[in-house]
């Protein structure tokens, strides 16, 4: 644990950058907005508010070539390769939803039966450092769903603003190996404390200043599992939605994805994978045009199952939601998932 | 033997021999090109494979042959772009093959049990290797039925099988069309009015059920009505899969994966996914 002035952070950044593509949160100037993505050390900008998309795309691009090969028709001869990213990755001022946003996907494609090698090469040679919440944002509820103001584990650095100095953790060897070099001046239990205090500050903070969204998921979790919602509110809910996928676009836990062979015009195929949102009508339509999951509710509720349903969390130890409130900034049917939230918690009190 | 499971890189198959089976549906038999995969590829009756075509795309498919000493092969209706781009391809062409995924039928447990199949189409696709299976092992098993449909005499799979099955002493096998020809001298009717014709054992008995939802709807009531109980009705279900090992999500019903948690379900586990079939 280290005590490190401002300008000491940009100083991890720029030894970051001399051995990872760096990325990390910059304000756009043309669209004043915040987003994550890769960036220069100068550029990267730690009190800018929480970006418009999550990290996710570094570790799942939105659209990326999985494997390649070549078919030969007259000679009948198949070369077919993987394509993997070696490229070593920081992560830099990662909010605590983002990163466990981050932690959810891991669980999803690295910690069940079967390995994801394309997501586990990227998510390997990984520097990740993140900062700490000390002032929460108008649409947060990380609060609610137990992934932040602070982070608690998964990085290999954090940063918080103590204000005139940055106290600096160490969550890895890795991490630890990295800093030991800057010969920092150590911090003190007083520092911690004082951090302590700053969250503690920040989670009062909630009720002022994070007032679009309030999401008490525990309740509707055992109530979006049992199954005990009426079917009238699945159909209104549904009927607000207009399939445009955004919020499982912006969502840092939303890993639906699709699959397609494209030709080049070199002669080899690529397979690509591509982000898909169970909101679309063509997501679990079958060859022949048969639909299962025809109405429009029948799409719309299975992402708050995904998210709500205890027989989800039990598998992956955690909601589908770390509160990060992006859905509900994004969705022109206003049914982000603080909004369904409140409609099932309503039914529930009636 | 050590199971060969090809998760992510397909193997390369060779197209050996083509088979038409009725319009639009023709059986591919296949062999590895690579030998060591080619003698240690082995797959429970019920799993599915993904098959790649080259330059087109990949697709589910189940397994019919038996899991024993059949030739490998898979049956394919042309329907959309990578099944279009299979049925265009010719003997000494390669395909791509993932797998086997999947959970399988469970043989074990019915052991003992009298066995009818119900199939509407091409849902004789997936229960063939079962009925195979089955017929290898007569002597694990009590009554054996077939009772299968299809719309009109031309619309009945793997004809030379149903020749073959119906000449088996201890396998009772009941045909009907939804249409008759001049030539059709069978039973004429949907596959539900079968049911009034033959003498359908009830006491333990397992049902294998598989065709399109209307015909699985009505063949369900009929086994109920008759006292077969939900968790002895097994059927494969089918959904869009994309990855086959449960990361895509396309697959999800319910709170399962049709890749991973099926595709073989009995009812009573499809009653409680809460989405349509
Ligand atoms: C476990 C399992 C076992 C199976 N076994 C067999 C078998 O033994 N034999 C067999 O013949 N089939 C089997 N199938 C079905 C087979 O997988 C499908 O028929 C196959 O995927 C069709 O692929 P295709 O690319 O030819 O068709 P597709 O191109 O996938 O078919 C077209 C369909 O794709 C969708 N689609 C196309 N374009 C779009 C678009 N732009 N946006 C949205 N949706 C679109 C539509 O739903 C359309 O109906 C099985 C399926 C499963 C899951
Ligand atoms: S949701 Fe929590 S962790 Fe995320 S930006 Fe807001 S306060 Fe920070
Ligand atoms: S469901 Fe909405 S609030 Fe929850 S993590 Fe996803 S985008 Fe953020
Ligand atoms: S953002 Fe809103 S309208 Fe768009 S798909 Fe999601 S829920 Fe539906
Ligand atoms: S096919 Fe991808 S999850 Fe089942």
């Amino acid at each position: 644990m280290y005590l490190i002035k401002k300008n000491d952070v940009k100083k991890i950044a720029k030894a970051l950058e001399e051995k990872y593509t760096l990325y990390g949160p910059y304000l756009d100037e043309a669209f004043g907005q915040c987003f994550f993505d890769k960036v220069s050390a100068d550029n990267i900008d730690l009190n800018a508010p929480i970006p418009a998309n999550p990290p996710k795309h570094v570790v799942f691009p939105h659209l990326e070539t999985i494997m390649q090969y070549k078919y030969d028709k007259n000679a009948k001869k198949a070369d077919i390769a993987m394509v993997f990213d070696d490229v070593p990755k920081a992560l830099f001022g990662l909010r605590s939803c983002d990163l466990t946003g981050l932690q959810c996907i891991d669980r999803f494609f690295l910690g069940q039966e079967f390995v994801d090698e394309v997501y586990r090469h990227h998510r390997s040679r990984m520097f990740i450092v993140a900062n700490t919440c000390v002032v929460p944002f108008k649409q947060c509820f990380c609060v609610c769903t137990d992934s932040g103001p602070a982070a608690q584990e998964g990085y290999d650095l954090n940063l918080t603003d103590l204000g005139d100095s940055y106290l600096l953790e160490v969550g890895s060897e890795k991490g630890k190996a990295f800093i030991e070099s800057f010969n920092f001046p150590k911090a003190t239990q007083e520092h911690v404390t004082q951090k302590q205090k700053l969250v503690e500050k920040s989670i009062t903070m909630f009720e002022d200043i994070a007032t679009e969204s309030k999401a008490w998921v525990s309740r509707v979790m055992n109530r979006v599992t049992t199954g005990f919602i009426k079917e009238e509110v699945w159909e209104y809910i549904g009927n607000q939605c207009i399939e445009c996928g955004a919020c499982s676009y912006v969502c840092p836990t939303c890993t639906c994805f699709n699959i397609n062979d494209a030709n080049t015009i070199a002669g080899n195929t690529e397979r690509l994978r591509t982000w898909d949102s169970c909101s679309y009508e063509g997501y679990s339509r079958m060859a022949g045009g048969h639909n299962p999951r025809k109405p429009i509710e029948d799409r719309r509720n299975k992402r708050f199952f995904c998210k709500l349903s205890y027989s989800q969390s039990k598998k992956y130890l955690r909601p589908g939601c770390v509160g990060c409130g992006r859905c509900a900034w994004v969705c022109p049917g206003d049914i982000g998932l603080p909004n369904v939230v409140t409609y099932i918690r309503r039914e529930i009190h009636e | 033997m050590s199971e060969q499971k090809i998760v992510t890189v397909p193997e390369i198959a060779t197209i050996e021999e083509i088979k038409d089976e009725i319009v639009d549906v023709k059986t591919f038999y296949l062999r590895f090109d690579n030998k060591e995969i080619d003698g240690n590829f082995t797959f429970k009756s019920g799993q599915f494979i993904m098959c790649t075509v080259f330059g087109a795309g990949e697709f589910a498919v189940s397994l019919p042959p038996s899991p024993e000493n059949d030739r490998f092969h898979i049956t394919v209706r042309r329907i959309g772009k990578v099944t279009n781009a299979l049925h265009d391809l010719q003997v000494g062409d390669k395909v791509g093959i993932r797998g086997p995924f999947g959970n399988g039928f469970p043989f074990e447990e019915i052991k003992g049990k009298n066995v009818i199949y119900v199939a509407g189409g091409i849902g004789l696709i997936p229960l063939r290797s079962s009925i195979v299976h089955v017929l290898q092992h007569r002597n694990d098993f009590g009554r054996i039925l077939l009772l299968y449909g299809s719309r009109s005499p031309q619309d009945l799979m793997y004809q030379y099988m149903l020749e073959q099955w119906q000449k088996i002493e201890g396998f009772e096998t009941f045909i009907t069309v939804d249409n008759g020809t001049p030539e059709w001298k069978g039973n004429v009717g949907i596959i539900t009015t079968l049911f009034d014709k033959v003498e359908i054992p009830v006491e333990n008995t397992v049902a294998f059920v598989c065709g399109p939802p209307v015909m699985f709807n009505a063949v369900i009531k009929e086994l109920m009505q008759r006292g077969i109980k939900d968790d002895m009705i097994i059927s494969t279900l089918e959904r869009h899969m994309k990855c086959g090992v449960g990361k895509c999500q396309h697959c999800a019903i319910g709170r399962t994966l049709v890749c991973t948690d099926g595709p073989v379900y009995t009812y009573r586990q499809i009653k409680t996914l809460g989405e349509q079939i």
